[in-house]
């Protein structure tokens, strides 16, 4: 847990002081993901350096598991968190292993436990420990030596973990990449993560909790769908973007907005005749035809017209297959690009979990908006 | 006489003189090196004492050295030094300190912040951070600054002939007063091929100590 309680930095005295952070106050839960987002000079770097003490707090106190930042020894301190910034850092005269290990051997670890560690951790972060592990930071890409970055940090398995725009100064598609990897791997660990980012978009993708700042003072401390949909003020809305609703498409899950438990569902082994006649007295656009609980096309009126074979020999395929898993934004892309309206949901393992279609993606951003506004409504 | 009977005549005088340049220019690089190493990486802490340093050292370095060893005569004279090693080897080391204090001051000063910033957030001290991080990637241009010292140095220490210190310098000197040419010119090629052989030396050195890491 690290509690920031009333902290203010100023730089500079006199006429020349310059506040960087101004009385800022929230705290950051056990295992969770913190995104300080804000244009550049917003304060967020100032306050994350401060969570290490590379910078000195001038008013208020920093709290770190509990303990008063202050009142600790600063190496110690910075020993107890792991450390990513967006240069990477990476030392170009040691190897992989021994830029990872630089942490464990301040630690005192003896030397099996850290090359066992090592070859963990870039396990962990997806490079194979026999090729990379006695190479030179200079024969990596950015994006893998932002991983070993990564790997550095975690290297004596801190609790807390400090990073500063790790990823940008990584291209587009490898960010997006590396974003991913991170998650699962923050799925698992469970850290409690102080993240410094510029990115909205990276925001709303990383954080359990964004903290929006400007100009030293802190804006609004939420979730990133309160965020989207019930922006504290004008700059935060603004900064946002006003495809707000559309940001928020991407970080709703498919799971969440599909209908688990579809009617309009045929066997694919159904007779033509039948299933039209059961269509037409539904009043049914379009039904899902499965088989063996998998997906294998979708059937409407004006197909099965005169038709006499089964329904699995007659349907059509759907051009993509859309997972539980995946961002409802995606779904609605399929959606426009193919021109169907409604589309089978699949889990892990190809197996059919429900269905979604354009109007409940709608009806879901309308419940989000909903829980928003009932106060306004009853006014 | 040839050059070539000249030298079968005073090959051991040649080797001697040879050696007693090359001790000459040796013991004043070690000892600028263990003073102007630490001094360049203690200078990086402060501004302020590194210009003044460093402008301390230039001024040494425009002193034309025949005119050091005059000004160090009669200051040297009172511990019974004014010729000899001694002044030569305290001129040799003035020289020195220059290019060594100021590429060791530069080298440091130029690791990226970036790793500096790492390195400190990850919770390494000063020593730490200078002994794994700054001081191996300063050293190749450390070693550059020790280069153009000792190659400096090969040549000042011929004219430290001037003031009884010994060195191939002698045959230079010995020769023009005797208009012996063939002398003169032993002695000259010979302190160019140090001068050269220790440049190559140095450069094998600089490719040798730089960490692997740095050569990629």
């Amino acid at each position: 847990m690290i509690e920031y309680d009333s902290v203010t930095k100023i730089f500079g005295i006199g006429k020349k002081a310059v506040t960087a952070t101004d009385n800022v106050t929230f705290t950051i839960a056990d295992g969770e993901t913190a995104v300080f987002l804000g244009p550049s000079g917003c304060g967020k770097t100032t306050l994350l350096r401060m969570t290490n003490r590379l910078e000195a707090v001038t008013r208020g106190t920093i709290r770190v598991m509990g303990r008063d930042t202050m009142e600790m020894d600063a190496q110690k301190l910075r020993l107890s968190m792991g450390y990513v910034i967006q240069q990477i850092g990476l030392f170009p005269n040691k190897t992989i292993a021994g830029n990872i290990a630089v942490v464990p051997r301040m630690l005192g670890w003896d030397r099996g436990e850290i090359r066992s560690r090592v070859d963990e951790l870039l396990g962990m972060v997806n490079l194979d420990p026999e090729i990379y592990r006695d190479r030179y930071p200079a024969e990596l890409s950015g994006g893998q030596q932002q991983r070993v970055g990564v790997a550095r940090g975690l290297a004596a398995n801190p609790d807390i973990l400090l990073m500063d725009e790790p990823f940008g100064a990584i291209d587009p598609i490898n960010r997006d990449q590396i974003q991913d990897e991170f998650l699962r791997l923050q799925g698992k660990l469970k850290k409690t993560i102080a993240f410094v980012s510029h990115d909205i978009h990276e925001a709303i993708k990383m954080a359990d909790k964004i903290a929006i700042f400007k100009d030293g003072r802190l804006v609004q401390f939420d979730t990133p769908e309160a965020i989207l949909m019930r922006p504290a003020n004008k700059f935060v809305s603004d900064f946002v973007g006003a495809d707000r609703a559309l940001k928020v498409l991407g970080l709703l899950r498919i799971r969440d907005a599909m209908n688990p438990e579809p009617r309009n569902l045929v066997q694919a082994g159904e007779d033509a005749p039948g299933v039209l006649k059961m269509m037409e007295a539904q009043n049914l656009p379009l039904a899902f035809v499965i088989k063996d609980n998998r997906p294998v096309g979708y059937v409407h009126p004006k197909l099965l017209k005169y038709e006499q074979g089964r329904v699995g020999e007659l349907a059509e395929k759907f051009p993509e297959t859309l997972g539980a898993r995946e961002p409802v934004r995606d779904a609605l892309s399929a959606m426009l690009m193919h021109d169907i309206t409604a589309f089978p949901v699949v889990d892990d393992n190809g197996n059919l979990a429900g269905t979604i279609s354009y109007r409940q993606i709608q009806k879901s951003i309308l419940d989000l908006y909903a829980d928003d506004h009932e106060e306004s409504k009853i006014e | 006489m040839t050059l070539f009977a000249f030298l079968q005549d005073n090959l051991a005088r040649t080797l001697f003189l040879a050696w007693e340049h090359v001790w000459l220019v040796g013991l004043s690089l070690l000892i600028a090196m263990c003073t102007g190493i630490p001094i360049g990486i203690a200078i990086t802490r402060s501004k302020d004492l590194a210009q003044k340093v460093l402008a301390g050292a230039n001024v040494i370095m425009t002193v034309p050295s025949i005119a050091l060893f005059g000004l160090m005569l009669p200051i040297l004279a009172i511990v019974g030094h004014g010729l000899g090693k001694v002044p030569a080897v305290i001129a040799l080391v003035l020289y020195s300190l220059l290019p060594i204090i100021r590429n060791t001051f530069i080298a440091i000063k130029n690791v990226d912040p970036a790793l500096v910033d790492a390195g400190r957030g990850m919770g390494m001290g000063k020593w730490r951070l200078l002994r794994e991080v700054e001081i191996p990637l300063a050293v190749p241009v450390i070693l550059a600054g020790l280069k153009t010292a000792a190659v400096m140095n090969i040549g000042i220490a011929a004219i430290a002939a001037y003031v009884g210190a010994g060195g191939l310098g002698v045959f230079i000197q010995q020769g023009i007063a005797r208009s012996h040419e063939t002398m003169i010119l032993t002695g000259a090629l010979a302190v160019s091929l140090l001068a050269i052989v220790v440049d190559l030396a140095m450069s094998l050195l600089e490719r040798w100590v730089t960490p692997k890491g740095l050569k990629i």
